[in-house]
């Protein structure tokens, strides 16, 4: 009961920096074996980004890269030398899975294009990640979750009306839309293939999952002429529903109170007694009173620490939490601490670091992941005995020839 | 139970299809969705690939039918833009599970599904008869996956939330928005989106566990919690803090390096991403083509304190960046500037509206956008395939159900007779 229910699926993984990395870590984490090739001449931009530990750059050393690929094994191969290339295609035809997220081309100049690896290896599920597809005007363009972000309509509806889009200050269609729409193409064509024998290409563009997500904002475009505009944090009809200043530096708490009975509790817990009154008792009133009360409600908070704010309204029923920074949810919240979130391993060079959990946790089976991110060609040597079936001689002269690090 | 009658019929904006239809990669998957905010994603990724998703609806209507906007304005259940955008393909029943007929009839779907999505505080299904343990008991390869704002345990699990409680408390919202103003949430519900993603992929992953294991299966209950889900966007932040002892600040309408943010143009802006990229050329090509465009004063940017990130971090740096590139921006458009910059290979893009997205001639080129019937029969365009799986293609298998639209045909592939049924109706359990 306790087997990792993706055990037996290998992944020859060609992914970096952010969606696909995170992609195949998902298929890691619950068993899968994941073979991340990488180059020593051209490591994964996120082990040249920061952070480091103690600050020390190094290609073993980013917490950004370690957190997005816990659990893999890594082996470092020059796929611009022929012999590389004859190696990947080896790991390639005992994996069932080949993921990228290079621009379109660059998997097919290394004799690795999706066609080409069909040939000899039929079954093969392929999952290409460009940013914008396999084919278009624009499907050579550059570019990374910010980006993105930008190019999908996210960061222009994110923010104040009267300033430039904020979006989420991160590269958000990395960390959830592409790599969890991507698992959820790869395992349903292991489905397929399980049943039928079928491989299949997955064309996956960058933009597309994110766009998907904002489905409503599109149709109010196409079918009522509306272009929504930015609106802060307002969610019509939610009145208030926000975030207020609560006492002490650059603290907030966000509250949303809409509903009847959570609306009289937040009059009761802060003391407003007027908002008891007839004239606030329907919610279209409290719409169109919407500036005063989202001022007064600002007013009072500013009075309160947002913990007790938090707890005195959740005692009452009402939707309110601080507005928790990432030391705060790794130091102060009791819930992420219950729910053991946060998992340290032991890495050989960054000693023991943090690592999320997945956010979920699947019953009977072990904490995941309990393995940390693998360093550069840590397991070369490994995989090319046990899985390319190659001697010790031969390692050692493909090592010294620059094939393999 | 019969097999599925969920309609098959192929989207006709997708002719391929029509012509010669492929097969569907989660046939066969029967998906029972207790209709709420945080599950309805979850649902339409597993129907949108062939599964049979009911939707089970409480006498009256899910919330979800309530959330704006409505299509022209029109304030009704059947006429919200979100409902019939992420509902498309499931089959509508009506359930009052608090009469035992309707507990009843749930039990006997639940025996004919693989997987249970619920979005119910923890505890409130038990008393029903309806939690984990109950339903499990029957079914041993039953899968459900529960979606809460905090998960099944710890001492927040019982309290209240909302999209923006969420974003708060799982770390998002400290890093949206301006540092002159409060912490801003992202449009759209992203917080219940995100854990409806992640539970999808929860659900498949344990789901091919069980079909891989026969009758061997095991029941799982999936305990998804939506502000760890929250936590998983926080990029690189709490490495930052547990490395590096910094903590990440919201910086919206700042550069987050010298060369790395958004610019305002001639008609709205363009996102750049210059600098801050290690082993790239983005920074010797932006320079170059400054220089080109004969930017007075582009060749400074070519001194080598340039290469450093740290200085990249300053507020000389990105002042100086500005002074540079702020007026070239300013006086071209977000197109010239996003074919200008990507010829050069240098990542920039413009910062598009949906308009924008609708007339992008890269997503026309796709398909990307595809018809999508209303329950009325209208057809709306809306958001197409987020994948492309060339054997067994992504494709909506019908509009969303108006309510209830299916209670009396599954109740029939239940074998209850005419007779029973109208007993049902009539006394509440079903509507």
């Amino acid at each position: 009961m306790k087997a990792l229910p993706l055990k037996g699926i290998r992944i020859a993984d060609f992914t970096w920096i952010g969606a696909g990395s995170f992609t195949t870590k998902l298929f890691a984490d619950f068993g899968a074996d994941v073979i991340n090739i990488e180059s020593a001449t051209r490591p994964d931009a996120l082990r040249g980004s920061r952070p480091y530990r103690d600050g020390v750059p190094g290609v073993n050393r980013s917490g950004y890269f370690a957190d997005r690929n816990t659990s893999k094994r890594s082996i470092a191969l020059n796929l611009k030398s022929e012999r590389g290339r004859i190696l990947a295609k080896r790991l390639i035809s005992v994996s069932d899975i080949v993921a990228n997220n290079f621009s379109p081309g660059t998997m097919e100049k290394f004799g690795l294009g999706y066609e080409a690896v069909r040939e000899f290896k039929s079954d093969i599920i392929y999952i290409a990640m460009s940013m914008q597809g396999a084919s278009g005007p624009e499907h050579r363009y550059l570019g990374f979750g910010l980006t993105i972000g930008a190019l999908t309509g996210l960061q222009f509806l994110s923010g104040a009306v009267d300033r430039e889009p904020a979006g989420t200050g991160t590269n958000y269609p990395d960390h959830v839309p592409n790599p969890c729409h991507a698992a959820f193409a790869i395992l349903a064509a292991l489905r397929h293939r399980r049943k039928t024998g079928e491989g299949q290409f997955i064309d996956l563009a960058q933009t597309e999952p994110m766009i998907s997500l904002l489905g409503p904002a599109i149709m109010q475009f196409t079918a009522n002429g509306v272009t929504p505009e930015r609106s802060g944090n307002l969610r019509l009809p939610k009145v208030p529903c926000g975030v207020y200043p609560c006492a002490g530096e650059d603290q907030w708490i966000a509250i949303s109170a809409w509903t009847e009975p959570s609306w009289k509790a937040l009059a009761r817990v802060i003391g407003k007694s007027e908002w008891m009154g007839s004239e606030f008792s329907r919610l279209d009133q409290r719409i169109a009173r919407r500036q005063s009360i989202d001022a007064d409600l600002g007013e009072v908070t500013r009075g309160w620490s947002a913990e007790e704010l938090m707890s005195v309204l959740q005692r009452n029923g009402v939707a309110a939490g601080v507005v928790r920074t990432a030391a705060d949810v790794i130091e102060r919240d009791p819930q992420l601490r219950a729910r053991g979130h946060w998992i340290y391993l032991d890495h050989p060079e960054m000693g023991r670091s943090l690592y999320n959990a997945p956010p979920f946790r699947i019953s009977g089976l072990a904490d995941v992941p309990s393995t940390p991110a693998p360093l550069l060609g840590q397991h070369t040597y490994d995989v090319c005995r046990d899985l390319l079936g190659l001697s010790e001689g031969e390692i050692g002269a493909l090592q010294s020839e620059g094939v393999l690090t | 139970m019969q097999p599925s009658t969920t309609p098959s019929t192929a989207d006709p904006s997708l002719p391929r299809s029509v012509d010669q239809p492929l097969p569907a990669a989660l046939a066969g998957i029967r998906v029972l969705e207790l209709a709420g905010p945080a599950g309805q994603y979850c649902g339409k990724m597993f129907a949108d690939l062939g599964a049979d998703v009911i939707l089970i609806e409480p006498p009256g209507g899910a919330h979800t039918r309530r959330e704006r906007p409505f299509l022209r304005d029109q304030i009704h259940r059947e006429t919200g833009l979100p409902f019939t955008y992420f509902n498309t393909g499931k089959r509508s029943v009506v359930l009052n599970l608090s009469a035992p007929e309707g507990r009843m009839i749930f039990r006997k779907l639940a025996e004919h599904s693989s997987l249970i999505i619920d979005t119910e505080k923890p505890g409130m299904m038990a008393p029903l008869g309806l939690d984990f343990g109950s339903l499990s008991a029957d079914s041993p390869g039953l899968i459900m996956t529960s979606i809460t704002p905090f998960g099944q345990t710890g001492p927040y699990a019982q309290w209240e939330c909302d999209d923006i409680v969420a974003l708060a408390l799982g770390g998002l919202l400290s890093l949206g928005g301006y540092p002159e103003t409060e912490p801003m949430a992202p449009y759209g519900n992203q917080a219940y989106l995100a854990a409806g993603q992640f539970a999808a992929v929860a659900s498949l992953i344990a789901l091919l566990g069980n079909e891989q294991a026969g009758n061997n299966a095991y029941p799982r209950h999936i305990d998804v919690s939506i502000q760890e889900c929250v936590v998983l966007a926080l990029e690189n932040a709490v490495q930052f803090y547990d490395l590096e002892h910094t903590i990440r600040k919201r910086e919206a309408g700042r550069q987050k390096l010298a060369g790395m943010g958004i610019f305002p143009c001639a008609d709205g802006h363009v996102y750049l991403m210059a600098g801050g990229i290690a082993s790239s050329n983005f920074w010797a090509n932006t320079v170059q083509w400054l220089e080109d465009e004969r930017v007075p004063g582009a060749d400074q940017l070519k001194r080598v304190c340039w290469d450093d990130q740290d200085f990249l971090a300053t507020e000389e740096a990105k002042g100086q960046f500005q002074k540079l590139f702020g007026p070239f921006a300013l006086s071209r458009t977000k197109s010239y500037l996003y074919e200008a910059g990507q010829s050069r290979r240098i990542p920039i893009c413009p910062v598009n509206s949906p308009k924008d997205l609708v007339h992008n001639r890269q997503l026309q080129h796709r398909n990307y956008f595809t018809a999508i019937t209303h329950s009325s029969g209208e057809i709306l365009t809306g958001p197409g395939a987020p994948y492309r799986l060339a054997a067994t293609p992504w494709r909506l298998a019908g509009p969303s159900p108006t309510l209830g639209q299916h209670t009396a045909e599954i109740l029939g592939e239940l074998g209850f007779d005419r007779e029973s049924q109208t007993a049902f109706f009539a006394c509440g359990a079903v509507g």
